[in-house]
């Protein structure tokens, strides 16, 4: 017996589907900026400063990094309230999608930073520019359109890993598709539906943030950035 | 030029992905017999919802429906492969022929019915709305306004949703021990739960002051078969009422739940 697909009842689901959608995007694109934001705050923060500045963020950026997302999730919704600071669902999810973001971008960025030739920045100084021009012209903004490509990927697996967040009531795509299956047990039709989903909105992300990246770098960056493919998350 | 080169790739990968969806995907229809000459039965426990099914120290599935599983495995004469399943991916899996058949405390109900085949119950328990500390409830009434944690596609969710108290709010989570975690975290005023599980929570968590309000049904559990497997379905049924004469189906209610089973209709 053959399975017979049967896409009709996700119809009378529209309104939740097309809820999930607004909700997965408007989480993914503030925490997008704000980790972003954060991420060249605190990569510059440890350049200029050394010592304990630089080894709390170090010791931010590797705890983030080596801790599985869903557990930061859980510590953000679960957790916080123990301490007498409770927060709803969709907030914990922004804060635990900025905290992760802030993380990563700070790591891509850093690595930016400590690309820029030491000759770059005395070449700056010996055209009289001042220690904000040299941080702005010479060190943060090329930094940035070097490791471009590589922070468009990481916001590209925000997004998707922003599916993680149902696991915390949060009602984005992924809760959607999951609430839906669990009314019509129609998981196939549903999940092959959110697939196409979640790879048009990866798509239409990378395709924004190359039209931003030719907007802020040129036209090289952008080529790169679309070009590049997310890489797979473990 | 880059620009359509990019939209090409993308509508290329789009359609790829569609297409390779659309292949169809095939279910076998499976008879006890082949399930004997395979020479293992696959079957699917629930986990995370203790005493009905959990880990125990060493990693490995235990509770009610374990032990019912095997029970079942001993009457095939055949080694059991168990398949913990968290409350969401019982139906999938056992669809996706994951699992032979599902032992996984699963409530018949109409809307399931369409989709999976069950059997006479083979336990049964109390679903109850729990609280903190602050507040207790004792009727559906007293739940207007209030947030009330579910697992996904339970049959409490179903319930509730039903029962339609005007300004409840129900919150979905993936299975009872997050549902119980987000109570005691003050995320939700009540959980609804099992019985079983309620009890089970509050004996572990003692200094959470959770206290039981009221019982809003009772339900009983069925095991499942996929749609066309009829022959598996009628022989579980008969296992089941070898199971209750014997009385061993007596004794695993009563190690897990501290009662013998209730009685319930059959069908």
């Amino acid at each position: 017996m053959s399975y017979t697909f049967q896409f009709g009842v996700l119809a009378q689901y529209q309104d939740q589907i097309l809820s999930g959608i607004c909700l997965t995007i408007k989480i993914s694109v503030l925490s997008i900026v704000l980790g972003c934001a954060a991420g060249i705050v605190l990569s510059s923060i440890r350049s200029i400063w050394g010592g304990t500045v630089r080894f709390l963020v170090d010791a931010y950026v590797e705890i983030i990094r080596n801790t599985p997302f869903l557990v930061q999730l859980f510590i953000v919704y679960f957790g916080l309230p123990g301490l007498g600071l409770r927060v709803g669902a969709d907030t914990a999810a922004l804060i635990g999608m900025t905290i992760n973001l802030a993380a990563y971008s700070t790591e891509i960025i850093r690595a930016g930073i400590e690309a820029v030739h030491k000759s770059q920045i005395e070449a700056g100084e010996a055209l009289g520019f001042t220690r904000f021009q040299i941080y702005r012209h010479v060190i943060i903004v090329p930094a940035i359109a070097k490791v471009y490509p590589a922070l468009c990927s990481q916001f590209v697996l925000m997004m998707l890993a922003s599916s993680i967040c149902s696991a915390i009531s949060t009602q984005e795509l992924a809760a959607s598709a999951a609430f839906i299956e669990s009314q019509t047990y129609r998981s196939f039709e549903i999940y092959i539906a959110v697939t196409l989903i979640y790879l048009v909105l990866a798509l239409a992300l990378r395709a924004v943030l190359a039209v931003v990246g030719m907007w802020l770098f040129g036209r090289r960056v952008a080529r790169r950035t679309m070009t590049a493919l997310p890489e797979v998350q473990a | 030029m880059t620009i359509w080169k990019f939209m090409r790739t993308m509508v290329a990968a789009v359609g790829m992905a569609a297409a390779g969806f659309a292949l169809a995907v095939e279910a076998q229809a499976a008879s006890l017999n082949d399930i004997i000459s395979r020479g293992t039965v696959r079957i699917g426990v629930l986990t995370g919802a203790p005493p009905m099914g959990m880990v125990d120290e060493q990693g490995n599935p235990t509770g009610y429906d374990v032990d019912v599983a095997n029970l079942i495995a001993g009457y095939l004469s055949l080694p059991v492969e168990l398949v913990p399943l968290t409350p969401p991916a019982r139906i999938p899996a056992l669809q996706t022929g994951k699992v032979d058949f599902l032992v996984a405390t699963l409530a018949p109900t109409g809307e399931r019915a369409k989709t999976v085949m069950f059997t006479q119950p083979y336990s049964a328990f109390n679903m109850d709305i729990i609280s903190g500390p602050d507040q207790k409830f004792a009727k559906l009434a007293d739940l207007e306004g209030k947030r009330v944690a579910v697992n996904r596609g339970s049959s409490q969710e179903t319930a509730l949703r039903k029962a339609a108290v005007p300004g409840l709010e129900i919150v979905v989570y993936e299975d009872d021990s997050t549902s119980a975690q987000a109570l005691i975290a003050g995320q939700v005023d009540a959980v609804a739960l099992p019985s079983t599980v309620g009890e089970a929570i509050i004996k572990q968590r003692p200094d959470a002051g959770l206290q039981v309000g009221f019982t809003f049904f009772q339900q009983g559990n069925s095991m499942a078969t996929r749609m066309e497997d009829f022959e598996i379905r009628q022989w579980l049924n008969t296992a089941i009422y070898l199971m209750k004469i014997s009385g061993d189906l007596d004794k695993i209610a009563t190690k897990w739940t501290g009662r013998p089973m209730p009685a319930l209709p059959t069908f």
